[in-house]
């Protein structure tokens, strides 16, 4: 009994060391990975560099889905796990670079520079130029609650705050920069309670009337889908977060033809646009797949 | 009713892919508690038969199960990567407590009066060990196992976090996109795959117990 | 040497946070653990003077799948009922909760020899006062122990509960992932291992002490 239980184990780890690493694609190319967040646009543009990569080189692309947060990914990307991620220029101040070497700023040209120079050194990652949407933090309130009470800017809400319960990914409430504490310092007030939580879940929350405000991201439909209204941002303290593909150098050394690729992607897609996108896959429930090969069809992108 | 119809169309639909997710979820499992025999164990019957090490490795294996999981998988993450095998790692983690300690008990509890006959008629401690000890702390083992099957069912649902797949994606995608549909179509078979493990793991406890009994 | 200095400097800088996110900790543990307690042990001693071995086995039964629901699918499956936040995450627990408790209080009061019980009958004691004066007091240890046990699960499990809003220690662990600070990870990990510790020694030494009575 015992030494069928300790082969039956050694076998299988046998079976775990040697199951792993097949990565050459059936034109002879190579399978290349790339690596997505748990929200939507990641993964749509996910399937935009499959398509395109698939359609124009021999090479093949497979997607991860669902990783917990950018700095996972790009340490993996570091380690050569993935090939390319789609990440957003704020991801700078993400406290990956010692202080003295980054400049907080919300000039979205200067955050994407940093971003640009210093993935480079550190990282070795290529970060491309925008893809043409953002997806930044915003306050947004129900649109009920922003008319009764006549909002228009994140500085509108000081009276109310206090009573407020407010949605955040659970990074928000602790980043430097742009986070919490931060936005206590800029506008001077503090809501009654900031809750850390999976970025989907906000929208559940205030849909239901658990919670007052959120942090939403400006590119997601269910901002208009549950009449909610972004506040502006008036003390303009909220960091850009263009987004960009992002692709390890040794890869696009190796490999130019898919460089060509990843450029084309570049102010590809609009804020709009990519809402759109979102949407059809958030609301109408339709595969990424299917809606990124259409909008590439489209756009003329793909045959 | 709507719901159910719902969710039967989306499972039919999506049929291979749940299949395969559902195999790659119990291949981690099976992949981590494997490891977790075959390390554990060993250290169970060290600390049974080394009283003096055994606070040192139940504790220590103790303290590896209050690892808060997402927090465990960050920390492998750096050192063993994306995917599966950082999942394997940190289910054998987790399933390494109940082995050991039900090990360790069983073998403690092994009567006394037995192991002296067996040393009366000649038995060397390996003979010992592996024809009285370790047959008659089965029971025990059988107990430990399907304690540490139902957690790595469970544990392994947070796969996707660290890129490992699994029902996980279906549950974890859910959360995402606000679908019960996915939410239910990986919480249900991975509850499936937990209550199976946990009956047949029981009978086996039953079975060996019966076994025992004079 | 930089990394202890660095490392005490972030927690003088954080540590109003850490407190709040753990003191959010203890109260989803010990409300959902609480709760059932209440619960489990009347329904126990109940369960076992029970007749009935179908609605008793269907009790365990159900208690059991509650646990062998993945925890994130738990947490998950909540949120349309309850919303988001502290609700569902107690809720989940508590149902965790359930199955140990109900078992060792259970397999406790079912230990106590039949001759104790006849003879307190013997006695005059009403079936009240049985429950009270003797069985209670003679399974204590087991229902301590079972206490124990799922009072450090809940603790490790109450981690999750981040995901879904309800903040805790998770919730630092999670922000260390997305902010990228292995000091808040570690702090998180920590806090929750020493909680789940300093309770399982304090119940230790609670049964302990039972016992010798």
């Amino acid at each position: 009994m015992m030494k069928k239980i300790l082969f039956g184990s050694l076998f299988l780890i046998g079976f775990i060391l040697t199951g792993c690493g097949d990565d050459s694609s059936a034109d002879g190319g190579e399978v290349f990975q790339y690596g997505a967040q748990t929200y939507s646009d990641p993964k749509i543009m996910g399937q935009v560099v499959k398509q395109l990569v698939e359609d124009q080189t021999d090479h093949e692309v497979e997607i991860t889905e669902d990783i917990q947060a950018s700095p996972q990914i790009i340490n993996a990307l570091d380690q050569g796990e993935f090939d390319f991620a789609t990440l957003f220029s704020g991801e700078v101040y993400n406290n990956h670079f010692d202080e003295d070497k980054i400049e907080f700023s919300t000039d979205p040209q200067k955050t994407i520079d940093q971003a640009q120079t210093l993935f480079d050194e550190k990282f070795n990652l290529n970060w491309y130029d925008s893809i043409g949407f953002n997806n930044q933090y915003s306050i947004t309130v129900p649109e009920e609650f922003a008319t009764t009470h006549d909002l228009q800017t994140i500085s509108d809400l000081s009276e109310y705050a206090s009573d407020m319960e407010v949605g955040a990914d659970s990074a928000w409430k602790e980043r430097e920069n742009d986070g919490y504490r931060d936005f206590v310092d800029e506008y001077g007030y503090e809501f009654k309670n900031v809750r850390g939580m999976e970025i989907s879940l906000m929208y559940e929350g205030i849909a239901g009337g658990d919670l007052d405000a959120i942090t939403a991201y400006t590119v997601d439909p269910h901002i208009l889908e549950n009449n909610l209204v972004i506040l502006e941002d008036d003390q303009n303290f909220f960091a850009p977060y263009d987004a960009s593909i992002v692709a390890r150098n040794e890869l696009l050394e190796n490999y130019p033809e898919v460089s060509d690729v990843l450029d084309s992607i570049v102010d590809s897609i609009s804020t709009k646009e990519m809402t759109a996108l979102i949407r059809e896959v958030d609301i109408n429930e339709r595969s990424t797949a299917e809606v990124a090969e259409e909008f590439l069809k489209e756009k003329g992108m793909l045959e | 009713m709507n719901f159910l119809t719902e969710l039967g169309t989306y499972v039919v639909e999506n049929q291979s892919e749940l299949l395969s997710m559902t195999w790659t979820h119990i291949l981690m499992v099976i992949y981590g508690i494997a490891l977790a025999l075959l390390v554990g164990v060993p250290l169970g019957i060290l600390a049974a038969k080394f009283e003096k090490i055994a606070p040192f490795i139940l504790s220590s294996t103790n303290i590896l199960q209050l690892i808060p999981s997402l927090a465990m998988l960050a920390i492998l993450m750096l050192y063993f990567g994306l995917g599966f095998q950082t999942m394997v790692i940190g289910l054998f983690f987790y399933s390494l407590l109940p082995i050991v300690r039900n090990t360790y008990v069983g073998i403690k509890e092994v009567d006394k009066s037995v192991t002296e006959a067996g040393k009366g008629i000649g038995m060397t401690p390996g003979q010992l060990l592996r024809k009285i000890e370790v047959p008659l702390s089965l029971p025990f083992l059988m107990a430990g196992l399907r304690v540490g099957s139902v957690i790595a069912v469970a544990v392994a649902c947070i796969g996707p976090y660290i890129g490992a797949g699994g029902l996980g994606d279906e549950i974890i995608s859910g959360i995402s996109l606000q679908s019960e549909i996915k939410i239910y179509a990986g919480a249900i078979p991975a509850t499936l795959i937990a209550i199976i493990a946990d009956a047949v793991l029981g009978r086996f406890e039953a079975k060996t117990k019966a076994r025992m009994a004079p | 040497m930089e990394l202890v200095s660095d490392y005490i400097e972030f927690w003088q800088e954080k540590n109003n946070v850490i407190w709040e996110y753990t003191y959010q900790h203890i109260a989803i543990s010990f409300i959902a653990i609480l709760f059932a307690i209440l619960l489990t042990v009347p329904l126990a001693i109940y369960m076992t003077k029970m007749k009935n071995n179908f609605i008793k086995n269907s009790i365990f039964n159900i208690a059991n799948v509650f646990q062998t629901i993945p925890t994130i699918a738990l947490f998950a499956i909540m949120i349309p009922f309850l919303g988001i936040g502290f609700k569902p995450a107690v809720i989940a627990l508590f149902l965790y909760a359930l199955l140990p408790l109900l078992r060792n209080t259970y397999a406790g009061v079912q230990a106590i020899e039949p001759d104790i019980i006849e003879s307190a009958k013997g006695m005059g004691y009403s079936p009240m006062q049985r429950i009270f004066k003797i069985e209670i007091p003679v399974a204590l240890p087991y229902i301590m122990s079972g206490i124990r046990t799922t009072t450090v699960y809940v603790i490790s499990w109450t981690t999750l509960a981040a995901v879904v809003g309800a903040g805790g220690l998770g919730g630092l662990v999670l922000s260390g992932i997305g902010f990228n600070d292995q000091h808040m990870i570690f702090t998180g990990t920590i806090l929750a291992i020493l909680m789940a510790l300093l309770l399982d020694f304090f119940f230790a030494s609670v049964e302990q002490k039972l016992l010798k009575r």
